[in-house]
C-alpha cells in the first residue's frame, strides 16, 4: 500500500511539473508584452514615429532607418538603442509566442476574414470556349449554391444535363466523359484553392502580422485570422486584390479610330428610326475649350424608352453637340489620339454611359477579336473636371506578372521631373521575363506598353528604346502606403481566381483587453469566495478539494498551450462549466464520506465507501457531458467548437484531479500519516 | 459546517403546484417567443453589420445617422452602448450585398463627414447572409444530435423514462431562459449560444445527480413505492444540490455585477439557467418519470382486475 502510494505521488508530481513547465512561456509572454508596451511608448515620444510605423518598422526590419530620419539629434541615439531593444524583445516574444496559450481573436483583438473563391468566374475563365449559356450555367449554379446551399459541382452538372447540354463542349480533352471532366473540375478548383491559400499566406505574412492563421474551409472558403491588426481597411485590400499584373500592348491610333468609328456606326443605327427627341435638351451649355457642349439624358443617348435605367444617380451625360449626330459614342469622350493627347479620355459623368454601351451586345458583336478597351486605374483632374482613361490595347499579353523576380517601392529622384518626390513601384524581371521584355521593346518602339493590373491600366508608357536591363516601373502612385501595397501583392504573386469576402469580424484591442481583464478579474474574486466556503464548510477536506481545483486550473491551461487550442470567450464559459462541474465532483464526495461516517464508519472505510458511491454519479453525469462536448466538436463551426474544446478537456482533467489527487491525498493522511479522524 | 443534517421535505407532493408553474411558464414562454418572432437572433444568425466604436469627443445618434445616411444606412439602428457619457455606439445595419463591404463604407463616410468626431473601433462584424443561415443550421443540428445522444446513453444507464424526462427537463429549461432572455431585449450571438450549452450542460449534470440517487435507492428499497424513494433521494442530494448551486450562482453573480459589458447578459442567462436547471432535475425530470411509471401502473392493475373480474 505505501510503496504504491510513493508511486502515485511520484506520477502526481511528475504531471505537475511538466504543466507548470508548458506554462512558462504563457507567464513569460505576458511579462515580455509589457515590456514591449512600454518600450514602445518610450520610442513613440522619443523618436516622434507613430504606432503603426513603429510596429511595421519592426517587421520589415526598416525601424532603425525610420528612427533615424524622424527623431531629433537630440534624441537619436536614445531612439536607436531602444529602438535595437525593441528588436530583440520582438524576436524573443516571436519564440515565446509559439508556446504560449493562443488567445482567440475574441481576447486579444484582431480581424477574421472568411473569403470564398468565385468559382463562377473561375471556371469561366477556364473554359475553352465562353458564351451567354455557359454565364446562364454558371450563374445558375452559382445561385443555387449561394441560396439552397447545394454543393457547386452538384448544381452545375444539374444544370448542365437540365439544359441539355453536355460538359465536354466547355471544358476538357476530347473523348472524356462528362462524369471524368467533373473530377478534372474539382481537382482544377481544389488546386485554385491551394493556390490561392499559397498566394494570400504570403500576402500576409509580408503584411507583417505575428501569428496570422489561414485555413481553407470546405470546397471554396478560406478563413483568415490576423490578430492585433490595426488597419483593417488596408488589409482587406491587400488580401482582397488579385493583382493579376499584364503588359499589354497600346493599338495605334488608326486602330483606335476605326473602333470607336465601328461603336458610333453601331450606335447611330441604334438611335436611327427613332424621333429625335422632341423638347429641346435641357441645355445648359458648357463653355468647353473645343466644341459646345450639352446635357443630355442617358435615354436620349441610346434612344431607349424603356427608360429602366432612370433610377441610376445621374444619368445625364455631357456631349459635344457639333458632332453628337454624327458620332454619338466619340462625342462622349475627350482628348482622342492623334488630336489632343495619345489617349482617350471620358469625362467622369460619361463613365457611366460609356460603360454601358461597351456592354452592349451590338457594340461587344464589332470589337475585334484581338482588341480590348481597358478602363485607367485612376481619375485625372484638369481644370475643374476629372478624367478616366480609356484604352485600346491588345487583348494578347505581352508579359505577365508571373515573369517578376521583384518589386519593391522608389521614391522619384529626378528633380526636374513632374514627378519628383511621389512614389513608384519598381519591378524586376526574372531571366525569361527580361528577354521577352527585350524582345518587345526592341520591336515596339514607339508605341505605348500598357502595364494592366486587374483589367486596368495603371499606367502606359511610351518605349522610347529597347530594354535589356528587365526593369520596369508604374509612377504616379497616389501615395507610398499604395506603391507599398502594390509593391508587395506584385511579390506575392496574383490570385488564380477573384476572392470576394463573406464574413469579417473585428475585435479591436481594448475591448478584447478590456473584457478579459474585467472577466479575469471576477471569475477570480467568485472562484476565491466559492474556494473559501469550501473550505470553511468541509474544513481541511475542503482544503484539499480547493487544491484540487487549482491543479486543475494548471493542468487545462497546460494542456490548452502544450496542444495548441485557442482559447475564446466562449472557451471560458466551456472552461468555467467543467470547474463548476469539478467543484461538484468534490461536493459529491464529501457529502458521501459523511454520509458513511454519520452511518458509524471508520475513516478508511468511509473514504472507501464515499469515493467508490460518488464514482458512479460523477461518470455518468460526466460521460453524458462529455457526449454533448464530443458532438458540439464534432458538427459545431467557431464558437461552439471553443466551447466544446474546454469543456472536454476540463471535464476530462476534472476528473483526475477531483477524484485521483483528492483520494491519494486522503490515503497518505490516512495510511501514510495514520490520521484517525477526518476533518470534515 | 453543514447545511442539514438530515431533512425530509415532501418534494414530490408539491408536484402539482410545480406542474402548473411549469407548464405555465412554458407555455408563456413560447407564446411570448412565437410573438416575438422567435429569439432577437443577432447578425451572428441573420447576416449583417454591426459596429462598435467609441468616440473620443461628445457625439449624438444623429449625427451618427445623418453622417452614414448618404451612403444609404439611414435605416441603420444606433445605440448608445453603456452610459451615454462613454460616446460609445453600437450601430447596426441588415446585410445589403453578398459580399461584407458594410463596415468598410461606414466608417469610410465617417471619416470624411464627421471627421472632427474621432473613434476607436472596438468591434466591427459583418456577416454575409449566407453565413449566418449556415451558422444557425449547424447550431441548431449539433444540439439536436447533442440531445440524441444523451437519450441513448441515459437510456442505457438508467432507463427510457428517465431519459425522455431528463430531455424533457432541458427542453423546458432551455425555451424558459430563452423567453426571458429574449424578454429582457438580450440578443441571440454565438456567444449566447455558448450559454444556452452551458446550461444544458449544467441541467443534465444536475438531473443525472438525483437520477442517480434514485437508482441506488430503488435497489436497496425495493418495497418502498417509487414517490417515497424519489423523496428520499431528493432529501439526501439536497446538501450537496444547494452547495453546488450556490456556489455556481455565486461565480455568476460575480461575473454579472463586475464582468463588465460583454459578458453581463452572458453571465444573467446562467444565472437564470443554474437556478431553473436545479428545479427542473426535481419537478420536471423526476416527477415525469413517476407520473409515467404511476401511469403504467394503473394500466396494469386495470389489466389484472379485469381480469380478475373475468
Amino acid at each position: 500500500m505505501q510503496r504504491a502510494l510513493i508511486f502515485k505521488v511520484i506520477f502526481v508530481v511528475a504531471l505537475i511539473v511538466i504543466a507548470v513547465a508548458s506554462m512558462l512561456p504563457t507567464f513569460q509572454l505576458n511579462n515580455l508584452q509589457d515590456q514591449e508596451t512600454a518600450m514602445t511608448a518610450r520610442l513613440i515620444d522619443l523618436s516622434g514615429l507613430n504606432r503603426s510605423d513603429v510596429e511595421v518598422g519592426i517587421t520589415s526590419g526598416e525601424l532603425e532607418g525610420q528612427v533615424r530620419k524622424s527623431a531629433t539629434p537630440a534624441n537619436r541615439d536614445a531612439a536607436l538603442r531602444i529602438a535595437d531593444d525593441l528588436i530583440k524583445l520582438n524576436a524573443r516574444i516571436t519564440k515565446v509566442q509559439g508556446k504560449a496559450i493562443r488567445r482567440g481573436l475574441d481576447l486579444q483583438g484582431g480581424t477574421y476574414l472568411v473569403y470564398e473563391i468565385d468559382l463562377k468566374q473561375y471556371l469561366s475563365e477556364n473554359a475553352k470556349n465562353r458564351d451567354a449559356r455557359l454565364d446562364d450555367i454558371l450563374t445558375a449554379s452559382q445561385r443555387e449554391y449561394e441560396q439552397k446551399g447545394t454543393d457547386f459541382f452538384k448544381a452545375l452538372q444539374e444544370n448542365f444535363s437540365n439544359r441539355d447540354v453536355k460538359l465536354s463542349r466547355y471544358f476538357g480533352r476530347r473523348g472524356q466523359t462528362d462524369d471524368e471532366i467533373l473530377v478534372d473540375l474539382k481537382k482544377l478548383s481544389k488546386d485554385a484553392v491551394d493556390r490561392t491559400l499559397q498566394v494570400l499566406r504570403n500576402r500576409v505574412d509580408q503584411f507583417g502580422v505575428s501569428e496570422p492563421s489561414i485555413t481553407p474551409q470546405g470546397t471554396s472558403r478560406i478563413l483568415i485570422e490576423l490578430p492585433g491588426i490595426q488597419n483593417i481597411e488596408r488589409a482587406k485590400k491587400v488580401i482582397g486584390t488579385t493583382a493579376l499584373l499584364e503588359f499589354k500592348l497600346v493599338k495605334d491610333p488608326e486602330i483606335v479610330w476605326s473602333v470607336l468609328n465601328d461603336i458610333d456606326k453601331v450606335l447611330r443605327a441604334k438611335r436611327q428610326g427613332l424621333e429625335v427627341p422632341s423638347a429641346k435638351p435641357d441645355t445648359s451649355v458648357k463653355t468647353g475649350d473645343k466644341a459646345t457642349e450639352k446635357q443630355l439624358s442617358l435615354n436620349e443617348l441610346f434612344g431607349d424608352k424603356s427608360a429602366n435605367a432612370t433610377s441610376e444617380e445621374d444619368t445625364s451625360v455631357v456631349v459635344d453637340q457639333t458632332t453628337f449626330e454624327e458620332k454619338p459614342f466619340t462625342s462622349l469622350l475627350r482628348g482622342l489620339p492623334g488630336r489632343y493627347s495619345d489617349v482617350v479620355s471620358v469625362p467622369s459623368q460619361n463613365i457611366r454611359a460609356v460603360q454601358r454601351t461597351l456592354q452592349l451586345p451590338e457594340v461587344q458583336a464589332i470589337i475585334p477579336s484581338d482588341v480590348q478597351l481597358l478602363w485607367g486605374t485612376r481619375q485625372v483632374a484638369m481644370g475643374d473636371q476629372s478624367f478616366q482613361r480609356l484604352y485600346v490595347v491588345k487583348k494578347e499579353a505581352e508579359l505577365l506578372g508571373s515573369m517578376l523576380s521583384n518589386a519593391d517601392v522608389n521614391i522619384d529622384g529626378s528633380s526636374t521631373s513632374l514627378r519628383a518626390g511621389q512614389a513608384e513601384v519598381h519591378m524586376e524581371l526574372n531571366p525569361e521575363g527580361t528577354k521577352t521584355f527585350a524582345k518587345v521593346t526592341g520591336m515596339n518602339v514607339g508605341k505605348q506598353l500598357a502595364i494592366v493590373l486587374d483589367g486596368r491600366v495603371e499606367s502606359a508608357p511610351n518605349i522610347k528604346e529597347k530594354i535589356p536591363s528587365g526593369s520596369a516601373r508604374i509612377d504616379g502612385m497616389g501615395s507610398m502606403e499604395e506603391a507599398q501595397d502594390l509593391a508587395l501583392v506584385l511579390r506575392a504573386g496574383a490570385l488564380p481566381a477573384p476572392v470576394k469576402v463573406l464574413q469579417e469580424d473585428t475585435v479591436g484591442p481594448s475591448l478584447g483587453q478590456d473584457s478579459i481583464n474585467k472577466g479575469q478579474t471576477s471569475a477570480l474574486i467568485g472562484l476565491a469566495i466559492v474556494m473559501i466556503f469550501v473550505i470553511i464548510y468541509y474544513n481541511l477536506v475542503g482544503l484539499v478539494a480547493d487544491f484540487a481545483l487549482v491543479l486543475n486550473g494548471l493542468f487545462v491551461m497546460a494542456i490548452m498551450a502544450g496542444f495548441g487550442f485557442t482559447l475564446t470567450m466562449p472557451g471560458i464559459a466551456g472552461f468555467i462549466l467543467s470547474v463548476a462541474m469539478a467543484i461538484d465532483s468534490n461536493v459529491l464526495i464529501n457529502e458521501r464520506i459523511r454520509e458513511e461516517l454519520r452511518g458509524g464508519k471508520t475513516t478508511r472505510a468511509a473514504i472507501e465507501q464515499g469515493y467508490s458511491r460518488a464514482l458512479i454519479t460523477i461518470l455518468d453525469s460526466n460521460i453524458t457531458t462529455l457526449i454533448t462536448g464530443a458532438v458540439l466538436y464534432t458538427f459545431g463551426t467557431g464558437s461552439v467548437k471553443g466551447f466544446a474544446v474546454t469543456l472536454c478537456i476540463g471535464i476530462l482533467v476534472s476528473m483526475f484531479t477531483a477524484i485521483y489527487v483528492t483520494r491519494l491525498i486522503l490515503d497518505i493522511a490516512t495510511v501514510r500519516f495514520g490520521v484517525k479522524k477526518l476533518s470534515i | 459546517m453543514e447545511f442539514f443534517k438530515k431533512t425530509n421535505i415532501d418534494f414530490i407532493g408539491m408536484r402539482k403546484i410545480t406542474y402548473a408553474f411549469s407548464i405555465i411558464s412554458f407555455v408563456l414562454a413560447v407564446i411570448f417567443l412565437i410573438i416575438n418572432g422567435g429569439p432577437n437572433y443577432g447578425i451572428d444568425f441573420t447576416g449583417g453589420t454591426s459596429l462598435q466604436l467609441k468616440f473620443t469627443v461628445p457625439t449624438e445618434p444623429g449625427q451618427i445617422r445623418s453622417a452614414i445616411s448618404g451612403a444609404g444606412f439611414g435605416d441603420a439602428e444606433i445605440k448608445n452602448l453603456g452610459e451615454k457619457v462613454n460616446n460609445t455606439f453600437i450601430i447596426r445595419i441588415a446585410q445589403m450585398g453578398e459580399e461584407a463591404k458594410t463596415g468598410g463604407m461606414v466608417l469610410e463616410q465617417l471619416n470624411s463627414k464627421l471627421a472632427d468626431h474621432p473613434y476607436e473601433i472596438l468591434s466591427v462584424t459583418e456577416i454575409g447572409p449566407k453565413i449566418g443561415g449556415e451558422l444557425r443550421k449547424g447550431a441548431l443540428y449539433s444540439i439536436l444530435v447533442a440531445l440524441i445522444g444523451m437519450l441513448v446513453y441515459i437510456s442505457w444507464r438508467f432507463e427510457f423514462k428517465f431519459a425522455v424526462g431528463a430531455v424533457i427537463a432541458l427542453f423546458h429549461d432551455v425555451v424558459f431562459v430563452l423567453g426571458i432572455y429574449t424578454l429582457l431585449g438580450l440578443e441571440m450571438s454565438l456567444t449566447a449560444l455558448a450559454a444556452f450549452l452551458t446550461i444544458v450542460g449544467y441541467s443534465i449534470n444536475d438531473t443525472i445527480v438525483v437520477y442517480d440517487r434514485i437508482r441506488e435507492n430503488l435497489k436497496l428499497m425495493r418495497r418502498e413505492s417509487l414517490a417515497t424513494i424519489m423523496n428520499l433521494s431528493v432529501n439526501q442530494t439536497l446538501s450537496r444540490t444547494l452547495l453546488t448551486g450556490v456556489s455556481t450562482l455565486v461565480v455568476l453573480l460575480v461575473l454579472i455585477f463586475a464582468g463588465g459589458e460583454v459578458i453581463h447578459g452572458f453571465a444573467l442567462a446562467l444565472f437564470i439557467g443554474t437556478v431553473i436547471g436545479t428545479y427542473s432535475s426535481v419537478f420536471v425530470a423526476s416527477v415525469l418519470v413517476l407520473d409515467w411509471q404511476l401511469y403504467l401502473d394503473r394500466k396494469k392493475q386495470a389489466k389484472t382486475a379485469a381480469r380478475a373480474a373475468r
